[in-house]
């Protein structure tokens, strides 16, 4: 049995599932090279394709709260604290 | 206008005076006109309607859910262009950065002179539309408290360097600087038109119908008679109506008509796409700058405006700047290290290039390629924005260019690029033979059918397009009631409207 993917990688998931096709098989290749140290050697010979993928990796990674929080960048709280002023003054 | 009948085979009818296709900026404005002049109105929309309490500010998420495609539509063509689209009602406005700015008057002079526009470029008779979407939209100006220090930075290196610049107006009330506007925001105070001209519509007794992929416009004898299209469901939705208003976007819309047999004689559909091509650059400062507190595009330098090159601010969570930052493996990491510590800012051309886009299997093709004259400005734009950065203090500046290579040096291939202000691919021209709308924006050979969205406007702009396509279709719906557009109203009237 496969185990569950974690948070980031269920998001970057998520991501990539949106695109259309082709582009959706391909991100989808570009992330497998990227996460193996011999395919990130490949892709950083073509400097926009290893862009692209050390991009989307990191995207995945810097929206996890572990790596964001430090940064000074609290989703929930400012999604919080959105929500509340909306509310308060009753906005749709 | 009656709720709908069912008719043999599921398909539901309604009958209405307009049906209005897309419910972004051209749509959503000239359905709450015409609802609140009395039509009877049926706006169909393909996205969702998004519930703001969904919107969690965290980027890769909101992207998938908020844009089309996941905000992966792409150009084809060198270099390939990203360009992100809104989908759902308020469409790119609810996804945009919410500047605003007038169309500058020798745009308009130039619509004028070139395609013929004499009076849909008067900008006397574009006063009160402007004026009237401004105050629905609470639009004014940032405040350098809520600009932020990202902002400050810019501004600092623009005073250094004794060039034009300023803080930009905006679509918002209540911002307290939750930094995603691009994200949606989650206290709802970007006024985009989901929440401002789709509740005003539905107020006047518009139906707003979600979910709805219209197929076809349907005309008769030369005549708009209505709008077919697939509900979620698997349902159909046939609307019976004498007037039509396209407003699908730039992209969309040409692949709507050319489906529907609409708007090809003059051979322009589709052609004539301009993007406002745009890239961002990234500086490492000395002092804590936390980009995304504050409005991220708050602040322009328009030095070099009159050369087509626009300066505006961009910033993001960590997570966006992961994506945007021209860099990769260990310098990638170094700088998010320092993410507190860097500053941003972007870079817009008023573009001579032009694109197409088309049709393949319901998807649109978009193709796109940089000309010379364009590369040339982002070489130019790229130098000046390092001046920028160093004058305001940079201790290193990151260009979106491979390591190594001067942007005087810079290849459109070397160019990391997106885009935002898709316009032109149905444009206006007084003559049939040159546009396929005409000054009223009604599809020249085709009595009924207009096109309200960024597909009518003819020339790239230079500056942010939202409020040019509102008022726009201001200006039609006043023009489709037969009334002259009321002077705008006081501001207090202006927050009522927009609630």
């Amino acid at each position: 049995m496969r185990k569950p993917a974690d948070p980031v990688r269920r998001g970057l998931d998520v991501f990539v599932d949106a695109a259309p096709q082709p582009q959706r098989s391909s991100l989808r290749l570009l992330l497998a090279l990227e996460r193996r140290p011999r395919g990130r050697r490949l892709l950083a010979r073509v400097h926009a394709i290893d862009l692209l993928a050390n991009g989307l990796l990191a995207m995945g990674r810097y929206e996890d709260p572990v790596h964001a929080v430090p940064l000074g960048w609290d989703a929930d709280a400012i999604a919080a604290r959105g929500r509340a002023l909306r509310h308060a003054e009753g906005r749709p | 206008m009656n709720g709908g009948r069912r008719r043999a085979g599921g398909v539901r009818t309604i009958d209405a005076d307009v049906c209005v296709i897309g419910a972004g900026a051209g749509g959503a404005v000239a359905a709450a006109e015409l609802a609140e002049g009395g039509m009877r109105v049926v706006v169909l929309e393909q996205g969702p309607r998004h519930d703001a309490d969904r919107f969690s500010a965290r980027p890769l998420e909101m992207l998938a859910r908020l844009y089309r495609d996941g905000s992966q539509t792409t150009t084809l063509g060198s270099p390939p262009i990203l360009l992100p689209l809104g989908r759902g009602l308020g469409g790119t406005t609810l996804v945009n950065s919410g500047t605003c700015f007038r169309t500058p008057p020798q745009v308009l002079e130039r619509w004028q002179r070139e395609f013929g526009l004499e009076a849909l470029a008067d900008a006397q008779a574009l006063d009160p539309c402007f004026a009237r979407v401004e105050h629905a939209l609470s639009i004014h100006e940032v405040t350098p408290e809520l600009a932020g220090r990202n902002a400050a930075i810019a501004r600092r290196g623009a005073e250094a360097l004794g060039w034009s610049h300023g803080f930009l107006k905006r679509n918002a009330r209540g911002c307290v600087g939750s930094g995603v506007c691009a994200f949606g925001c989650p206290a709802s105070a970007k006024q985009h038109v989901g929440i401002t001209y789709v509740p005003r519509a539905e107020a006047a007794g518009a139906q707003v119908i979600a979910g709805a992929d219209v197929r076809h416009v349907l005309t008769a004898r030369g005549r708009a008679s209505g709008v077919e299209a697939r509900l979620l469901d698997g349902g159909r939705v046939e609307v019976r109506a004498p007037r039509v208003i396209v407003a699908a976007g730039t992209i969309h819309t040409p692949l709507l008509l050319a489906r529907s047999g609409l708007g090809r004689a003059s051979g322009q559909l589709g052609r004539n796409l301009a993007l406002h091509p745009a890239t961002g650059a990234f500086a490492l400062m000395d002092e804590l700058v936390d980009m995304a507190k504050g409005v991220p595009q708050s602040f322009y330098v328009d030095e070099f405006a009159a050369e087509g090159i626009m300066f505006e601010g961009v910033a993001g969570p960590p997570s966006y700047v992961a994506m945007a930052l021209p860099l990769s493996g260990r310098r990638h990491a170094a700088a998010m290290a320092d993410y507190r510590r860097l500053a941003m800012f972007g870079l817009m051309v008023s573009d001579s290039s032009r694109g197409s886009v088309r049709g393949l299997a319901g998807r649109p093709v978009i193709r796109y390629d940089l000309v010379e004259q364009d590369l040339a400005r982002f070489r130019r734009g790229l130098q000046r924005m390092e001046e920028l950065f160093r004058a305001a203090g940079a201790r290193e500046v990151y260009l979106p260019l491979p390591h190594g290579v001067a942007p005087e040096r810079a290849r459109a291939r070397d160019l990391k690029l997106m885009a935002f202000h898709p316009l032109g691919t149905a444009r206006a021209d007084a003559r049939p033979a040159h546009g396929v709308v005409d000054g009223d924006l009604q599809l020249h050979g085709v009595e009924g059918v207009y096109v309200a969205d960024g597909s009518v406007v003819p020339s790239s702009l230079g500056v942010n397009p939202q409020i040019t396509i509102m008022a726009l279709a201001t200006r039609l719906a006043f023009g489709l009631l037969g009334r002259t557009v009321p002077p705008a109203t006081t501001d207090e009237e202006a927050h009522v409207l927009s609630d």
